[in-house]
């Protein structure tokens, strides 16, 4: 990493994607936020170009005139504020991620907010860890919901939850044929089923491709769901059906992303690192990541890849 | 004038209505929660079954037609239908403890597990007595049944167990443990397995017929063609009789065969753990994974070298299913068939909607169905196809994790897909439930379930 000597430099290299881990109850804008304040902190910290001089020409008309070089004070911080402030500055996510979930965020800074573009409309799959609590019911379907119902989970057992969970999966296989845009009748459709797994068309209905079971200790328990178009609250609401089929009754108490097509978890900047060093580092190991993987931002068939 | 009566309505000004308005959400009291009972719901034992059933219910086969309900006419009834599409619980087999159900053409026979006289229950087309004799009225026996019914058999005793359940088009096979195999409906080719009498009134017939052995060895497994019964005794024989004008009973004549007997060719020297037929077409499968054939094969369901189109007698299909490994399920369908190995690969082969895509009508070899059909993916690895059933013109496939798929042609909504149209590839039923078996005839499906919970 080439160090920074200077402001200007640093925000003329400041175009690209970032991989920040978002926590739990901080909304994706005040993510935002904080970055590109912590970036024009920064910046200004950093040593400034030159200041602009102002000329100033003297004397008579009639007479050979003098050419003073005078500071500009139309041009100093003092005058005019600082340097860099956040509307210098352009910022987009690529997927929204809920104001109780936590983890990989994708920002897209300056040109970046076009990557951002191309990476939501690629509809890569986000992989999510969902915890969940049985024996109690919510009205919101999250922790902070009030409760609406209580119920015994003895009688649940892992084998359970993945019998349940597999169904799940396999019915969801059938809506993706449904929102691939493919006629079923057709035979593009079949060669496209027959090689895996499909994308949806559009960002309308959730579609998940796999959950698991991956902890289980009554009454807490977390899926590992993969899956595109969701959003928090269809994760919460998955919970809340598997309570229902386990004939007891659940709630979700956490929802993480911990992974968004190839980004995954040891990429991400935490809050601590959300720094212009850091930042400048993780956005050129997203640059080297999307160029290795060039179906990330323009995929060339509808079958899932990433 | 107006507005003296706007003046008289609202008889107090809108600014004297005090009224708080608060977007904030209310933060509820914690202890409320403790107030709340303890919910406990009623879970399934582990033998709990449920039966779902979808197609043409227009017969009675499904059993879903409820009796006359006392509020509406009095020819009605509850759940009246001409088609299901989607699969439908079945409340008769809430009601029962269901162990065996089998379909046949436009009937559909289950087995109750009691100790009690009526062991069995018919529902459906009774042309042919197939599901026993109910009268009424005396002298005018029912031809159709549309809500399950008792079949009455003369066991010898009532400990007696129903094991196995098979129907065909017209006639019906009864299982028992230690009482042989009994059989009812049409005999006019001799599917019953009693002398052909060719004036002989099946409908309203009361009779049963009773099959205790079998060269001496007692059955274990039955299966009905179209007009043909093959069954399999214990030490792996097969034994057939009924219609053998394509060669379905395998005992090298066209003719038909009142009693039954062997069958010959390649299959007399190995021991037989499954046969498979709907139509007329049948497939033997032997305890080493090894497949066999006899029986119609104008498709080339059994390809013979002299392409012969009615094979009546088995043949080894090994060298045809060579590289296939390890067959663990077979089925027969009208004009098609259908495996899977052990490994949970499905191959199909004959002509008709295969699976194999909307421009595949015809396959000489068996071909493999792609396993991304059957949800086998990078996020689901291990699924695999482990039973396999055809209809006429349907096919279906059970995977580990209790999926059931199905495909073909969807006659009177019979692939429970919610619609009427053919299904190109094999597409996911949606059952909320583990499927065990299913069962197909020509127009309708039933699938025997377990409860997740």
């Amino acid at each position: 990493m080439v160090q920074i000597k200077d402001a200007a430099l640093a925000y003329k290299i400041l175009n690209g994607l970032i991989c920040v881990y978002k926590p739990a109850c901080v909304s994706v804008r005040q993510v935002q936020h904080k970055i590109l304040t912590n970036l024009c902190r920064d910046l200004n910290d950093l040593p400034d170009r030159p200041q602009e001089k102002r000329v100033e020409i003297v004397g008579a008309t009639n007479a050979p005139m003098k050419v003073k070089l005078l500071p500009n004070f139309a041009d100093d911080p003092l005058v005019c504020g600082p340097r860099y402030i956040q509307k210098d500055f352009r910022c987009s996510w690529a997927t929204h991620l809920g104001l109780f979930s936590s983890g990989i965020l994708l920002l897209g800074i300056n040109d970046g907010t076009k990557l951002t573009y191309l990476l939501n409309t690629a509809r890569l799959t986000r992989a999510f860890k969902v915890h969940g609590q049985l024996g109690k019911a919510t009205d919101t379907y999250f922790w902070n919901g009030r409760t609406m119902e209580r119920s015994t989970y003895g009688h649940v057992s892992r084998e359970k939850i993945d019998r349940i969970v597999a169904n799940m999966q396999a019915a969801h296989q059938k809506t993706m044929y449904e929102l691939s845009g493919l006629h079923i009748d057709s035979q593009t459709t079949y060669e496209m089923a027959s090689q895996g797994l499909i994308r949806p068309a559009n960002n309308k209905l959730p579609v998940v491709y796999g959950i698991k079971c991956i902890h289980f200790a009554p009454p807490n328990f977390t899926l590992e769901v993969q899956s595109v178009n969701e959003y928090d609250k269809y994760l919460w609401t998955l919970i809340h059906d598997l309570g229902v089929q386990l004939k007891s009754t659940a709630h979700c108490t956490g929802v993480q992303c911990i992974r968004h097509g190839k980004f995954d978890i040891p990429l991400a900047l935490l809050r601590k690192h959300w720094t212009l060093e850091h930042i400048l580092n993780n956005m050129d190991e997203c640059r080297q990541l999307l160029e290795e993987n060039e179906n990330l931002l323009k995929p060339k068939s509808a079958t899932l890849s990433v | 004038m107006n507005a003296i009566k706007l003046f008289v309505q609202r008889r107090y000004p809108s600014f004297l209505v005090y009224r708080t308005a608060t977007t904030k959400k209310k933060i509820h009291d914690p202890r409320e929660e403790e107030k709340l009972p303890i919910f406990q719901y009623p879970v399934s034992k582990s033998s709990d079954r449920r039966v779902y059933v979808w197609g043409l219910a227009e017969t009675g086969a499904l059993g879903i037609h409820m009796p006359r309900s006392k509020k509406t006419g009095k020819k009605s009834y509850r759940n009246n239908f001409t088609f299901v599409t989607y699969p439908k619980r079945s409340s008769f087999c809430e009601r029962f403890d269901v162990t065996k159900i089998a379909c046949g053409y436009g009937f559909t026979v289950a087995a109750v597990k009691t100790s009690e006289q009526h062991k069995v229950f018919g529902t459906g087309i009774n042309t042919d007595s197939q599901i026993g004799y109910h009268a009424p009225r005396i002298g005018k026996p029912l031809e159709m049944l549309l809500s399950p019914a008792p079949i009455y058999i003369p066991y010898n005793s009532l400990e007696t167990k129903i094991t196995g359940l098979a129907a065909g088009r017209a006639h019906t096979l009864i299982l028992t443990d230690n009482e042989g195999v009994y059989t009812l409906g049409n005999n006019a080719y001799g599917q019953c397995g009693r002398k052909i009498n060719a004036n002989e009134e099946y409908r309203g017939s009361m009779a049963s017929h009773n099959i205790k052995r079998l060269g001496k060895e007692k059955i274990i497994d039955i299966c009905c063609g179209q007009d043909h019964s093959l069954f399999i005794t214990e030490s792996g024989k097969v034994y057939s009789c009924g219609w053998g004008a394509d060669g379905q009973t395998g005992l090298g004549t066209y003719e038909n065969q009142g009693f039954p007997a062997a069958v010959k060719g390649d299959i007399t020297s190995e021991k037989i753990v499954k046969v498979a037929s709907t139509a007329d077409c049948v497939l033997a499968l032997n305890d080493k994974g090894e497949l066999f054939g006899w029986g119609n094969s104008e498709y080339g369901q059994v390809p013979m070298a002299t392409n012969q189109q009615q094979v009546n007698m088995s043949y080894a299909l090994v060298k045809f299913t060579k590289g296939l490994g390890k067959i663990v399920d077979v089925a027969a369908g009208g004009s098609f068939c259908l495996i899977c190995n052990e490994h949970g690969d499905a191959f199909v082969w004959g002509f008709g909607l295969l699976g194999l895509g909307p421009n595949v009508q015809h396959a000489k070899e068996p071909k493999q169905i792609p396993t991304p059909l059957f949800g086998r993916n990078e996020f689901n690895p291990e699924q695999m196809v482990t039973n396999v059933a055809c209809g006429i013109g349907h096919l279906a496939a059970v995977t580990n994790n209790g999926d059931l798929y199905m495909w073909g042609r969807n006659r009177h909504g019979c692939l429970g897909l919610g619609h009427g149209k053919d299904q190109h590839f094999p597409l996911k039923i949606s059952i909320g439930a583990h499927v065990l078996s299913v069962d197909c005839s020509v127009d309708h499906t039933i699938a025997m379930c377990q409860p997740f919970t």
